[in-house]
């Protein structure tokens, strides 16, 4: 049970962030740092994990670095909400 | 009733199709999400789905061929047996999963004794897994209406209409069964179906919103 709570907290970080990537288009990590609410250490590992898994994509612009959502991300984001909507009329939530 | 196996047969085997989907959405969902009760509504729907078809067949098969056919009667039966022990342990399943999201893996074998006590008379087991299946439903009701009064989901009512049609067809079932009621029976049959349709109503709509 403590794991599958672990598992959902994790799930919900990465809706928010890819939610606030989606939002933004070209998101910078400030912005999702703020929309996500976590450490700039947290962030910088689930960033990792999201580009990874090939969810979101990284722009390198000089010095400035914006993250955008692949169409996978998207799917996953789809897949996600459809769940969460499920889920909430059994009395449980992500 | 004239029709009453075939309308018996159509209805349980809808009910039978929209328990199946309901038991692969809450699959889809669990691959994500990984909650236990999830689990127990996958494995539980899909008990009823497989359970609500088979009793379909029988129910088509009884009108008319048993008639012909005596000796069939004890296929039929054993098929009649079989379903209602699929829907007691379905029920069972899911009262499970509720009980234990809501109080913890102690108290989710209170449903498992109840319905163990209730099992081990086996005499007029029809009557017995109707009333057991009766005694699961209203847990799970119970749940729902704690969720909905906890205003925790928009999407709760339409699971707890479902959830309450599909109780309301077990009491009408029973009553049909102690009457020696056939019409009556139908008439529970069709309540469950509504039950059901509920169901797929929110199924549906939850593909949609979450797509939206």
């Amino acid at each position: 049970m403590a794991q599958g709570e672990r598992q959902r907290s994790v799930l919900r970080i990465n809706l928010d962030i890819l939610n606030a990537v989606r939002e933004e288009g070209d998101a910078k990590p400030t912005h999702i740092l703020y929309k996500a609410n976590l450490s700039h250490e947290r962030l910088v590992k689930y960033l990792d994990d999201l580009l990874t898994k090939g969810l979101i994509e990284v722009k390198q612009d000089g010095e400035n670095r914006t993250y955008r959502i692949t169409p996978k991300g998207v799917g996953f984001l789809i897949e996600i909400r459809k769940a969460e909507t499920f889920i909430q009329g059994f009395g449980l939530a992500i | 009733m004239p029709g009453g196996p075939f309308i018996t047969f159509a209805l349980n085997f809808c009910s039978g199709f929209v328990a199946l989907l309901t038991s692969y959405y809450a699959y889809k969902s669990n691959r994500l999400v990984r909650s236990s009760i999830l689990g127990a509504i996958g494995v539980g729907f899909m008990l009823l789905g497989v359970g609500l078809v088979v009793d379909a067949g029988t129910s088509l098969v009884s009108g008319k061929l048993l008639v012909e056919f005596p000796a069939e009667r004890i296929l039929t039966l054993l098929a009649s047996f079989t379903y209602l022990a699929i829907q007691m342990v379905a029920y069972l399943v899911v009262a499970m999963g509720y009980a234990k999201a809501a109080y913890g893996k102690q108290v989710a074998t209170v449903p498992v004794v109840l319905a163990g006590a209730a099992a081990l008379g086996l005499y007029r087991f029809s009557l017995l897994s109707y009333f057991v299946a009766m005694i699961l439903l209203a847990f799970i009701v119970f749940q729902g209406l704690l969720i909905r009064s906890g205003g925790k989901s928009r999407y709760s009512a339409m699971v707890l209409l479902g959830f309450g049609l599909i109780l309301a067809a077990h009491a009408i079932l029973l009553f049909s069964v102690l009457a020696l009621w056939p019409g009556l029976f139908v008439v529970g049959t069709g309540v469950q179906f509504f039950g059901f349709l509920s169901l797929m109503a929110f199924v549906v709509r939850s593909e949609v919103v979450g797509s939206g």
